[in-house]
């Protein structure tokens, strides 16, 4: 299924990935609330990427006791280019995991199991937020365009490839 | 508020105090933030002929209004206040992340006054500000105190620190932030060292709104794509500045030898070419999409840069055609927080004192062994370090030597030769901070596209300076980056988000000429006059023998007559000094 991956490679750590998350999803440019991130150091300049892998892993929507996790269909046509576009192709369908905000009841069972640390309560809401794919437009590939860099990538596996093609 | 928090920290290291004051929002109007924001607090903050070095001289940390957003290259910050390397007014900047997460955590300027019992680090995160006693960081180097702030602090911090240079108050030691981005020039790290402040943390989890968000990234995107990543930008992330190397060369205008000729035979070895085959990775500053920053490895050394200026002064003009050498001076610069420029100047005037038989320091051209031990020396003051301490123009005029310290208004000159960029000379002798390529840049059309002769001097010459400076005056309230290259067409673009409504272009030009005739003022309130506007007399009257500028000559009369043209341009009266006139067009609201 479709999902976003940070290449820690290819990454130079400039975060926009994190602040056109954070400003799509929440009004504003606050990267302590995007959904996606990259870990910097800056001194020895060792980058780790995290973000969601969807149904690629789904921790979360198996810890869930009350399904707030919850499957939807979702094409992804990123705009702007990405490293395994030719790969991929311009638009991808597939599945999402989205948070049912009525169902969540911030029991936090998610954020303990969530391998990449992109699941957490929402600070005003109280619900989990994760990525979503912002709709089909991720903003952080929208964002990492340096043709040189292009870290923040869209990713298929090929077993999806091959349910996708059935679909 | 979009754009702007509001909130200015006033920081007292002497009661070990801080506040929060309102933002003054008629000056962010008029000044807009970064360097034109900084200056008009500066004026507020300080008396006229305050000592540089007295607890009263405010440090100020100033980002852009674009910090914290997706707009490129605006993580950038200033560091002012009064230079403690030379008097003039201070404005010093740095990328990394600093001014991106400052506004994270609700700021849009800092004040630091006062000056601490003992060093101090002030830690900020949010709304709470502590004051911890720095005594287990004295002495650290630059990657030790980032790596230690993290640990005792938050491992998401970024931090503006000292080196031993600016515990031991070098007038040119610089600030670090996120290890690699230094305030390099006119002493930010000494006027840190003066206040007992080994570091400044911030971190941060507010936000910064711009009105319709979706909107704007709709619009940034477009920008990204049609004005950032341009074949005619990308040379930064390719190349980077290293790139210069062949160009200055090529031109005659790479200072070689204590400025003693524009050519060097070693280039080659320190050229784009030679730091490619070293490159290990490219690295990007906070909300910067361009990625410019190389890491180099040889030997164990591994880090960033040098950059080109350090390329020249301490490769060229201390003639290092050694790579690795090279590398490992300009890592030891880093971690003792020291700016490479200075440093490498004085060393040249040294080298070349010794070598003339004027004094000998026991430093020679290209002696390595000497070399890596100076930046140790400098920054602890032992050894010859003690001496060179005091500067290009001190150490030249005590020797009875001041032709041989290549300095405008006391600071060290850039690694650009005006001999062979002849438009370079105005730009040195009327930059607000003494000799400095980052207030008029005519080595770009003089060398780098040709569409100005790079040997005449007239008025047009001034013109383009006066031009340029107005421009780069307010691209450094923006604050965006020198690497893009952004016209006032694409600032309008951006600043129609922050005013809400069409800004011309002449609106941002006299904000840039605010700006610098506020600059003014400050220096000529300082003691600075006509008489100071004055460069090296090589440059106007001792052509080069070698190299394509072999022969030229400025000359002091052409170079008087077009200064004088560059004071008509300006408005400024036959001394230098803005008129009343001018002052009030602009709406300056200061006066001598």
């Amino acid at each position: 299924m479709p999902h976003v991956m940070i290449s820690s490679k290819k990454c130079t750590g400039c975060h926009m990935c994190e602040l056109g998350c954070s400003a799509w999803h929440e009004g504003g440019f606050q990267p302590s609330r995007a959904r996606l991130f990259a870990d910097v150091n800056p001194t020895t300049a060792v980058i780790k990427g995290h973000s969601c892998l969807q149904t690629g892993c789904a921790k979360c929507q198996e810890a869930c006791p009350n399904d707030a996790i919850v499957a939807r269909e979702i094409t992804v046509t990123p705009s702007g280019t990405f490293a395994s576009k030719e790969k991929v192709g311009d638009s991808v369908t597939g599945i999402v995991l989205v948070v049912d905000e009525e169902k969540c009841n911030n029991c936090g069972d998610c954020y303990d199991v969530c391998p990449y640390g992109v699941i957490h309560e929402h600070p005003e809401r109280k619900v989990a937020f994760k990525c979503d794919l912002c709709d089909g437009d991720p903003q952080c590939i929208a964002f990492c365009q340096n043709q040189y860099v292009l870290a923040v990538d869209l990713k298929v596996d090929k077993a999806d490839r091959a349910l996708t093609a059935k679909a | 508020m979009d754009f702007y928090k509001g909130h200015v920290l006033k920081i007292d290291m002497s009661a070990g105090t801080a506040e929060v004051e309102p933002l003054n929002m008629e000056w962010a109007r008029l000044y807009v933030g970064g360097k034109g924001l900084m200056l008009r607090y500066l004026w507020d903050l300080t008396e006229p002929g305050m000592d540089p070095w007295s607890p009263e001289n405010p440090l100020i940390v100033a980002p852009g209004p674009f910090a914290g957003t997706n707009v490129s290259t605006c993580s950038r910050v200033v560091l002012g206040g009064k230079s403690p390397a030379n008097g003039t007014i201070l404005d010093s900047y740095c990328g990394g992340s600093f001014g991106s997460v400052l506004k994270f955590a609700g700021y849009d300027l800092i004040i630091v006054q006062g000056c601490a019992a003992e060093l101090t680090a002030v830690l900020i995160k949010d709304d709470k500000v502590s004051f911890v006693p720095a005594a287990k960081y004295a002495g650290m180097l630059t990657a030790d105190i980032e790596a230690a702030l993290r640990a005792d602090f938050d491992p998401h911090m970024t931090s503006l620190s000292i080196g031993p240079a600016g515990e031991h108050k070098l007038p040119w030691a610089c600030v670090s932030n996120d290890q690699y981005h230094k305030a390099g020039r006119g002493g930010t790290g000494a006027l840190m060292g003066s206040k007992n402040l080994k570091a400044i943390a911030v971190a941060g989890t507010g936000r910064v709104t711009v009105g319709d968000a979706r909107a704007f990234l709709e619009d940034i995107e477009r920008i990204d794509t049609d004005y950032i990543l341009t074949d005619s930008n990308y040379w930064v992330h390719e190349e980077g500045t290293p790139v210069l190397v062949d160009v200055t060369d090529g031109a005659g205008c790479q200072p070689t030898r204590n400025y003693s000729s524009g050519t060097f035979k070693g280039a080659g070895n320190i050229n784009s070419e030679a730091f490619k085959k070293i490159r290990v990775k490219k690295r990007a500053c906070y909300q910067c999409t361009l990625a410019c920053r190389n890491f180099h490895r040889i030997n164990d050394i591994e880090g960033e840069g040098p950059e080109y200026e350090t390329i020249a002064l301490c490769g060229s003009n201390v003639g290092v055609d050694d790579i690795a050498a090279l590398v490992q001076f300009n890592h030891l610069c880093d971690e003792y927080g020291l700016d490479t420029i200075s440093t490498g100047n004085v060393l040249g005037l040294a080298m070349d004192m010794t070598e003339k038989g004027i004094h000998d320091f026991g430093l020679h051209f290209g002696d390595i062994e000497a070399y890596l031990k100076i930046p140790e020396q400098l920054a602890l003051r032992t050894g010859v370090g003690a001496e060179l301490a005091m500067g290009s123009r001190a150490l030249a005029a005590k020797y009875g030597h001041p032709e041989l310290g290549m300095q405008v208004k006391g600071l060290e000159a850039p690694g650009y030769d005006p001999r062979g960029s002849f438009g370079m000379s105005i730009a040195y002798a009327t930059s607000d901070r003494g000799a400095c390529h980052m207030r008029s840049f005519p080595i770009g059309v003089e060398i780098v596209e040709g569409t100005m002769p790079a040997d005449t001097l007239d008025e047009s010459k001034a013109e383009f300076n006066v031009t340029f400076q107005n421009h780069y005056a307010f691209k450094f309230c923006g604050v965006w980056c020198d690497f893009w290259a952004i016209d006032y067409e694409q600032m309008g673009m951006l600043m129609k988000h922050l005013w809400k409504r069409e800004v011309t272009e002449e609106e941002m030009t006299q904000v840039g000429e605010r700006v610098w005739n506020l600059g003014r003022l400050f220096n000529l309130r300082e003691g600075y006059s006509k008489a100071d506007d004055v460069i090296p007399e090589a440059w106007l009257e001792k052509p080069f023998s070698d190299g394509v500028s072999a022969g030229k000559i400025i000359g002091t009369a052409r170079f008087n007559e077009v200064l004088g043209q560059y004071y008509a341009l300006r408005g400024w009266d036959e001394d230098g000094v803005p008129t009343e006139a001018k002052l009030t067009e602009l709406g300056i609201d200061v006066r001598l």
